[in-house]
């Protein structure tokens, strides 16, 4: 069985006397995608920081890649990448130089920017202050800079937030092929379509504590109504009638649907993540 | 033992190719910033002309016009003895003085004038009143109007032949501390030390500009995920801030012959007076929520700091506050050192003031920054 690359066992962290990461436990394996899914303080800023040493834990433990990020955090840092939500390049420097600047931070030499800035959509853009970016463009220079070191372990925070549906194919694109060569990814985002195509699992977190961890289709299952939708023409309008999959008598009133020919459609019920996120915590990702 | 909640720095040494690199970083985008690269160069420009256009030597007599019908040899002997830092200049007739004198006169190329009547002689030796007109100028200070009007009086004796009517003490002159007598100053060696604090003071606000830039834009959080250490940053920010405002100092000084003599001490107190204005950039830079914060904190330092480089200027005792001023020393070391040769044991008491405010400020500067790493 392969070891994790992170493992987060009873990690705790307040702010005073404020309880900002509540006794959180899970897992991520070499090469999955974590969806880290909540409200705006929720802890889950919190506990990335942890895991990335710029935070000591109250209590409890985590490892990144069997390495411990209090004692070994030189070690941790040197084999991560970090995308933040919030701006923070030197724009007074091009977009080649902010991508050489971290790679000698990492002690990488003769480091090349270019397979970088093409595989996020700024290639021919590198000899470029980075002031003049777009919004859209300077999220992607941060998501080329958390690469610059050939992470094994990725915290990527809203890797998508303001680019066009372009711009975030790509970045999804470049998240799924890093997790296709074994690097574990962390992804925070308030996005619940994006975390559900790319996450192999999600973790809802709420008021400190992980609420529900299994991967989108389990959560759907678990928590989505088992019910079909069926559309009728009738007339000049549209007739429904819903079908539950819980009912004894749920597959002759599907055939009996099928049959009759004013069928228009038939739709699913499944649920969404955010509507599941607010059936367990009863309270919305945006609040 | 890490506190939760902050970065552990349980590293005690930093690491060289790190701090190397933040302090390229630095230097690029230093020399990037159009307002800095400007205001560094015009400073350096404008500091070295005025040196060089000042007067370079100081002009210690009163040159004072006279006018006299009867007093050729007499004013002559008396002149030619005990007259020093007087120079005179006769005029042949009253008219040609005041057209000379002042702001009123023509000319205006004297302060000072004295018209003796043409009898003058005459009326002295038969015991008998007269005067004797003392033209002076409005600007000239009470001190030298008494001077003047005590050489008429002397003069007057000496004329008739009298002696003073006292018999004067002897005198023994004790010169506490050195004696500068015959030592005086000109203006351009007075603002060396100036110019020399001017040009630290700017790379204050330089270093404070990066540090805030750091804080405010976020790119620290960015660098605290690398292998960086907040030791590593603390470093490199110190050095680059240090090495710079070193740097241009010695350069400056350098173009304004500061190091012509005591150039070893001048540049041991310009490395602490660097080290001085680094602390005060870090503390600038990490307090000020903003830019204009940053600017603001920075001028508030800079203001009180500037004041004994300002009291060169005006020779006099120093009051006891400036020389608590953190900058005192560093500007007392310039001046002595290279106005006066000054040596190390001199310059020892002004050099241990600059050594501990030095300390005492970067360490503050460092312990601020810190926190503001620490909490980010």
């Amino acid at each position: 069985m392969t070891d994790p690359a992170i493992r987060v066992d009873g990690l705790s962290f307040s702010y005073g006397d404020l309880l900002a990461v509540d006794n959180v436990s899970f897992e991520v394996a070499p090469g999955e995608i974590l969806g880290f899914l909540g409200p705006n303080g929720a802890g889950k800023s919190t506990t990335i920081k942890v895991l990335t040493g710029q935070l000591t834990q109250t209590s409890g433990e985590a490892t990144v890649l069997g390495m411990d990020v209090v004692s070994q955090r030189d070690e941790v840092q040197g084999r991560i990448g970090v995308s933040f939500e919030e701006k923070n390049l030197y724009e007074n420097m091009s977009a080649k130089e902010n991508l050489s600047f971290f790679a000698s931070l990492f002690g990488i030499k003769g480091f090349d920017p270019n397979p970088l800035l093409k595989a996020v959509g700024l290639d021919g853009r590198g000899d470029e202050r980075v002031s003049g970016f777009s919004k859209g463009m300077q999220q992607r220079l941060m998501v080329a800079r958390s690469l610059v070191n050939d992470p094994e372990v990725l915290f990527l925070d809203e890797p998508t937030d303001g680019l066009d549906p372009v711009s975030s194919n790509a970045i999804r694109a470049l998240i799924t092929e890093q997790a296709e060569r074994g690097v574990a990814v962390i992804l925070t985002t308030h996005d619940m379509l994006e975390a559900d195509k790319l996450s192999d699992r999600v973790a809802f977190i709420n008021e400190g504590a992980i609420v529900a961890l299994d991967t989108p289709e389990a959560l759907k299952m678990k928590y989505g109504s088992r019910t079909v939708r069926l559309r009728f023409t009738e007339g000049d309008g549209v007739r429904e009638e819903v079908v539950s999959l819980e009912e004894g008598n749920a597959g002759d009133a599907l055939k009996a649907a099928v049959s009759n020919g004013d069928l228009a459609t038939i739709h699913t019920e499944e649920a969404t993540l955010e509507q599941i996120f607010i059936e367990i915590t009863g309270r919305g990702l945006e609040s | 033992m890490t506190t939760p909640g902050e970065r552990s720095t349980l590293s005690f040494l930093p690491r060289w190719s790190i701090v190397w690199a933040i302090m390229r970083k630095d230097l690029a985008a230093y020399t990037r910033d159009r307002f800095y690269v400007l205001v560094t160069i015009l400073a350096l420009v404008v500091y070295v002309v005025l040196y060089w256009v000042l007067p370079s030597e100081v002009n210690e007599s009163i040159e004072v016009g006279v006018h006299h019908s009867d007093l050729d040899s007499a004013f002559e002997q008396v002149t030619s003895s005990g007259t020093e830092g007087i120079e005179f200049t006769e005029f042949a007739s009253e008219e040609e003085l005041l057209s000379a004198i002042g702001a009123n006169g023509e000319d205006g190329s004297l302060a000072i004038a004295i018209s003796f009547p043409p009898d003058f002689v005459t009326q002295i030796a038969g015991g008998k009143d007269t005067t004797v007109k003392l033209y002076v100028d409005q600007d000239v200070p009470d001190e030298v109007r008494r001077a003047i009007s005590g050489f008429v009086r002397e003069f007057s004796l000496a004329i008739a032949g009298d002696p003073l009517p006292v018999t004067l003490p002897s005198e023994e002159e004790i010169i506490l501390g050195v004696d500068r007598a015959g030592e005086q100053v000109s203006l351009r060696e007075k603002l060396r030390p100036m110019i020399a604090f001017l040009v630290l003071m700017m790379e204050t606000l330089a270093l404070g500009s990066l540090v805030a830039v750091e804080l405010h834009s976020r790119t620290l959080g960015a660098l605290l995920v690398t292998p960086l250490r907040v030791l590593d940053f603390l470093t490199a920010k110190a050095l680059f801030g240090t090495l710079l405002a070193l740097s241009q100092a010695v350069f400056i000084l350098l173009l304004v012959n500061g190091f012509a003599s005591g150039a070893a001490p001048i540049f041991v107190a310009l490395v602490l007076g660097a080290l001085l204005v680094t602390g005060f950039g870090l503390i600038s830079g990490s307090t000020g929520r903003d830019f204009l914060g940053m600017m603001l904190f920075g001028l508030l330092f800079m203001i009180p700091l500037a004041v004994p480089a300002v009291a060169v200027l005006f020779p006099g005792s120093t009051s006891l506050w400036v020389k608590i001023i953190p900058s005192y020393g560093l500007v007392e070391i310039i001046f002595r050192a290279s106005s006066y040769q000054a040596g190390w044991r001199e310059l020892m008491p002004f050099m241990a003031m600059l050594l501990g405010w030095c300390l005492a400020i970067f360490g503050v500067g460092l312990y601020i920054l810190t926190r503001r790493v620490r909490t980010l």
